[in-house]
């Protein structure tokens, strides 16, 4: 039998749009129209009710990670809030097995005039954390931080940086059996960033439980097992990550230019060499085909880009390439072929394209025209795959 | 409902560290960056006995008394207790919708918002209390057995003020008018409670209208256990203009000790029973 540290089953949530009545002059009149009308019943929806959480299920075993991914408003919030017991269920049920900490809003227990010390007491204890627990721990809480010889100032002259390192510091130190972490990886520098991550894989290595929110699908795809797409309060996908993070991709409300409302040039074909949907490995050489045609004679500059989840990897167009527009023919067809090396880490990647004419209206654009999963190389790490080799017998 | 009583307890209880926390972090916030600093503590009584003190000797001119030196210790210790009772509410009403960015962010039990603001002001109180040991003797009050009284009392005002504190503070968020309701109600409450008169300058029938204030009970019980040296198991009665009105009776012991326990179990049945909700309505 698998051990399972958390378990949902079918979860709803019913939040009221608008205001609820916040004094006794707008509750009397309110309550009074109420018993005029009699009770309603309370699965029925209302006008200005909506569902945030509709039968979400699903179980995370002892020692995995889960990533729950989903646009801004699908949800993801409100069930870390359910699962951290801020917020009750409208029905369906959770469990968990294990000692809960959650990293959300880390600096939300700081009290600005107190210093670093004293808040990491105060914000320890807020926490759950016993304060014997907090003293044994108290220097490898300011390590971590790098907050050093400014423990003992107040906290309202830190950086945000700083003061966002030295929260997440205190709830590194919590131990949970369970850790819940909502975006909080986006913390202060490169450096300490790096620092979470190897955190983060440390904790899962030790065997915690862990359920990890994210817009960032890099640390998704690094950190977790599986995941969950959430969609409007409903799960969309679920299962193994990377095709649940390539469907996070599609359902993705990308920048999307407002094309004319009577184009003249149409893309007829846009792929790679090797196909629309493909696996490479990094620093593999691909030629995108891009054919269109116009129905007019116009000057067109086509744009090319290469997007990762919300960052833009690549972006030109034909006359900043050239220097000089592309002039079609009423009638012609032409086939663009845009080549390069994908020195990229592993992840998916989108290309997409767009047809611009010179007085900036749009004819046509896709966002995800071809997906370019990029594999991994074990041997190198970082930011960029520069095809980096070591020559033998080099060494001087 | 006993049920919800013993959660809470545990609860609390698990989380003391915390509450000891957020006691200190209230403590420290109220005398940093205040010049005046631990004065602050002895402020707020010295000026309710400074007004008691003025009613008095206008009430004393009328009558063609003077003010003795027993009626300064009487409003003093009732005064402490007062300023006690106020600060608390005052701090407790607003505690959970002022740290609403924990109640929405982080779960713990919310009860020590409430308790912490309690024991916060205890802090203060304990300094007036002190500095009332130093100023009472030279006010002639000497040391009588009847102030084995005062440990009791001193538990009942705690428990009534938490009461009032937990009912407060969760009423507090949900609706904001409670603020400005008990904004009001300690203004003028220091009127219906008997710091500046005793019952008996109200006659018989006022002297029992104003027993049924919880704190009459606490609040006279310790003035006369402390300054007059009575005995609260036995009634004491005055004449007034010729007419024998009652200054203790000790039923209003009795009546302030199910004030303060009834009304602790009833707020911690609430607190618990409406605190799933807080973070979503706050």
């Amino acid at each position: 039998m698998t051990d399972i540290a958390v378990e949902i089953d079918s979860l709803w949530k019913k939040f009221r749009r608008g205001e609820r009545q916040d004094s006794l002059r707008d509750l009397i009149p309110a309550a009074v129209r109420r018993t005029l009308r009699g009770p309603r019943p309370s699965e029925e929806l209302r006008e200005d009710d909506f569902w945030a959480l509709r039968d979400v299920s699903f179980a995370v075993e002892r020692g995995t990670a889960l990533g729950i991914i989903g646009h801004n408003g699908a949800g993801k919030s409100t069930l870390l809030k359910i699962l951290t017991r801020l917020l009750q269920p409208t029905s369906g049920s959770y469990v968990t097995r294990g000692r809960i900490g959650a990293l959300i809003e880390v600096t939300a227990g700081f009290h600005q005039d107190l210093t670093g010390r004293e808040n990491v007491f105060l914000n320890g204890a807020i926490l759950g954390m016993r304060k014997a627990d907090i003293a044994k721990r108290f220097d490898a809480i300011v390590e971590f931080s790098g907050i050093g010889e400014f423990i003992d100032t107040p906290v309202k002259r830190y950086s945000s940086g700083m003061n966002a390192r030295l929260g997440f510091s205190i709830a590194a130190h919590l131990e949970p059996e369970i850790l819940i972490v909502d975006e909080v990886l986006s913390v202060g520098d490169y450096t300490f960033q790096g620092k979470c991550i190897r955190w983060m894989q440390n904790v899962l290595k030790n065997g915690t439980t862990v359920i990890f929110v994210s817009h960032n699908m890099d640390a998704v795809l690094a950190l977790c097992n599986s995941a969950i797409l959430l969609n409007h309060g409903r799960v969309a996908a679920q299962g193994e990550l990377a095709t649940v993070v390539s469907e996070y991709y599609k359902t993705g409300g990308h920048w999307a230019p407002k094309v004319m409302d009577n184009p003249t040039v149409t893309t007829i074909s846009f792929s790679s060499n090797l196909g629309r949907d493909i696996v490479v490995p990094p620093g593999e050489q691909l030629t995108f085909a891009h054919t269109f045609t116009a129905a007019e004679t116009i000057d067109l500059t086509p744009g090319f880009f290469i997007r990762r989840g919300d960052r833009m990897v690549t972006d030109t167009s034909y006359a900043r390439m050239l220097g000089h527009p592309l002039r079609l023919r009423a009638g012609e067809t032409t086939t663009l072929r845009w080549s390069l090396s994908m020195n990229l880490p592993a992840g998916i990647y989108e290309v997409g394209c767009h047809i611009e004419d010179l007085k900036g209206g749009y004819h046509d654009y896709s966002n995800r025209a071809c997906v370019v999963t990029v594999g991994d190389d074990p041997r190198v790490k970082g930011d960029s795959y520069v095809g980096l080799k070591l020559e033998e017998g080099c060494i001087d | 409902m006993f049920a919800a009583i013993k959660e809470s307890s545990i609860e609390v209880w698990d989380h003391r560290d915390l509450l000891e926390q957020l006691t200190l972090r209230d403590i420290k916030l109220r005398y940093k960056q205040a010049a005046m600093g631990f004065m602050w503590a002895v402020f707020m009584p010295c000026l309710i006995v400074l007004s008691g003190l003025i009613i008095r000797y206008a009430m004393a001119r009328l009558s063609g008394t003077t003010l003795v030196r027993a009626d300064i210790a009487n409003i003093a210790v009732k005064g402490v207790g007062w300023a006690f009772f106020v600060g608390a509410l005052g701090f407790a009403t607003a505690s959970l919708v002022g740290n609403s960015n924990l109640v929405t962010k982080i779960y713990f039990p919310r009860e020590v918002l409430p308790l912490s603001s309690v024991a916060a002001q205890s802090f203060d109180t304990a300094i007036g209390l002190v500095t009332l040991v130093v100023i009472l003797p030279f006010l002639g009050v000497v040391g009588h057995v009847s102030m084995l009284w005062v440990p009791l009392l001193l538990v009942l005002l705690v428990l009534f003020t938490t009461a009032a504190s937990l009912f407060l503070s969760c009423a507090n968020l949900f609706f904001r008018d409670v603020k400005y309701i008990v904004q009001i109600v300690l203004m003028f409450g220091i009127f219906f409670t008997p710091i500046f008169f005793e019952p008996s300058m109200l006659g018989t029938r006022g002297a029992h209208l104003a027993m049924l204030n919880p704190l009459t009970g606490i609040l006279e019980g310790m003035r006369l256990s402390i300054v007059n040296g009575h005995n609260l198991m036995y009634p004491l009665t005055t004449l007034v203009h010729g007419v024998e009105t009652p200054v203790w009776e000790p039923w209003e012991l009795v009546y302030s000790a199910v004030c303060a326990v009834g009304g602790m179990i009833g707020a911690t049945a609430m607190f618990r029973k409406l605190q799933p909700l807080f973070a979503e309505f706050i």
